[in-house]
């Protein structure tokens, strides 16, 4: 069963795993990938995005390296990947529709999904669960964001 | 907290007036001041958006043969001709000395600005997120981006425009699009010159400026240089920058040919294939209404003068599908209008295209 917590709005899936600094979810699969996507609050913030450039198959990122960079109306700016890896697919699904991000973050909104190559070290740092949801809150608050996701 | 230090760079290079705020932001470090730039570009030239695809938005031909060189910057939006007449203030500032939403940010950063022209005698007004208007004229525009370890939040003091070499330098499909940009642009945008019929003191005004920004920010500013280092990075930014490899860099996901002159203000042009021939209209939207309109194409139309009727009875209205259709429905009727293979239907799917692309 999927359990989601929400705050202002803002939809904070546990089963998943976050960076709450680089504002990135990410998702364990059970090939040994993980699938990466923007947080609620990270698309609230940055707006309607209005283009996107995703890095492409077969790139090997350095934590904190950009897997995408991400213009909304108001602001350009990267999507850091928390964990190092090589990209085994993007979101061909953006080329139809922009603003997948905005209207489904968790879903169809994923950005990029990755083959870990320092995951037992890295992973450490990301939160789940209600950990991540407290920390979410403390974020939430201190931003004063309130969710919005375009209509679908 | 520590004093800001303002640059006053003064006149470069058009690549180096874009390089230098980049070159602050990338070599940013713990000990760096936050900063703000004062910039102009001593020689005309292009900049395009981050995503831009150049060859797409820029007439790189005419350019070449103007010799305006063109500059893709890390902040997103448009292209943009800019000339000795504006001064860039560019605001490179640690993370957390910023507020974190983009809208306080932006209020933060145009306040100064606002104040400015006011203090000039310019009814200025902060237009929510990000545009500074006069009387619903735009004056400059603003932006900001993540850069390395920065935020960065840029924009002008728009002494004046040219607003001809701007609908001049854009790659449009049609001159009559030029001409629709043209117009847009001389009746949406507007500068310190238009406002005040005169150029008040360049040096004054940014002083002005500066003693604003030490009140907006709650901080003390301090005048200061860059380090070496900074320095370094500029130039190479400036290699990278003139490069074929960087200007040419194929854009985002997203092409479009929607020339957007301000929040509420956009120039597109649309095709539309009816059974009688192909359908083009040339469009200024204004807050999702048609505010201007131009029907052209290969289709048969009775009488002629219809199509000018139709341009006029649209204006106004809003892309809804009902609404155009009742209005097109009444001049078809009234002027017994005999268009074969161009039917109403036709013509509202051609207008709704214009709603998509917005």
């Amino acid at each position: 069963m999927r359990v989601m917590a929400v705050y202002n709005a803002c939809e904070i899936p546990e089963e998943l795993y976050y960076d709450v600094d680089y504002d990135v979810w990410v998702r364990l699969e059970e090939d040994g990938t993980v699938t990466l996507g923007m947080t609620d609050p990270a698309q609230a913030q940055c707006g309607r995005i209005v283009n996107i450039t995703l890095k492409g198959v077969g790139k090997a990122l350095r934590r904190g390296q950009s897997a995408a960079i991400i213009e909304s109306a108001k602001w350009v700016g990267p999507f850091p990947t928390p964990l190092s890896g090589v990209i085994v697919a993007v979101n061909e699904g953006f080329r139809s529709d922009l603003l997948l991000a905005n209207k489904d973050p968790y879903g169809a909104g994923w950005l990029i999904r990755l083959r870990p190559t320092n995951f037992a070290e890295e992973s450490k740092v990301l939160l789940t669960g209600s950990a991540a949801v407290e920390a979410y809150r403390k974020k939430i608050d201190q931003r004063k964001v309130h969710c919005i996701r375009c209509a679908g | 907290m520590e004093p800001i230090r303002v640059v006053d760079v003064g006149e470069v290079s058009p690549v180096a007036s874009q390089a230098v705020y980049h070159a602050v932001a990338y070599a940013m470090e713990d000990a760096t001041p936050d900063t703000i730039l004062l910039v102009t570009s001593l020689k005309p030239y292009v900049s395009i958006g981050y995503h831009q695809d150049a060859e797409k938005e820029v007439d790189l031909e005419y350019c070449a043969q103007a010799g305006l060189p063109v500059v893709r910057r890390e902040v997103g939006g448009g292209a943009v001709y800019l000339d000795r007449n504006q001064v860039f203030c560019q605001w490179i500032f640690h993370r957390d000395r910023l507020p974190a939403r983009l809208e306080d940010r932006f209020s933060v950063y145009i306040q100064p600005l606002v104040e400015t022209y006011n203090q000039l005698g310019i009814p200025a007004y902060h237009r929510p997120i990000n545009d500074i208007q006069v009387s619903g004229r735009k004056i400059g525009g603003t932006g900001a981006a993540s850069i390395g370890r920065s935020e960065v939040v840029v924009g002008s003091l728009m002494f004046d425009f040219n607003h001809e070499l701007m609908a001049r330098v854009l790659r449009v499909p049609s001159e009559k699009m030029r001409d629709k940009v043209f117009q847009s642009i001389q009746e949406y945008i507007t500068t310190i010159k238009r406002e005040l019929g005169t150029l008040p003191d360049r040096e004054e005004v940014k002083g002005l400026y500066l003693q604003r920004c030490a009140r907006a920010l709650g901080r003390e500013l301090e005048p200061g240089e860059l380090t070496e280092r900074e320095w370094e990075v500029v130039r190479e930014l400036e290699e990278r920058f003139s490069s074929e490899e960087w200007l040419y860099q194929k854009g985002g996901l997203r092409q479009s040919q929607v020339v957007k002159i301000h929040a509420d203000v956009h120039v597109a042009e649309v095709t539309h294939k009816a059974p009688g021939g192909l359908i083009r209209l040339t469009a200024r939207l204004r807050e999702g209404r048609i505010d201007d309109l131009s029907i052209s194409g290969d289709f048969t139309i009775l009488p002629a003068w219809a199509v000018g009727a139709l341009e006029q009875a649209l204006r106004g209205l809003p892309l809804k599908p009902e609404a155009l259709h009742q209005r097109m429905s009444d001049i078809y009727r009234a002027l017994s209008v005999q268009a074969p293979g161009m039917s109403i239907e036709d013509l509202t799917q051609a207008l709704m295209l214009l709603e998509q692309i917005r």
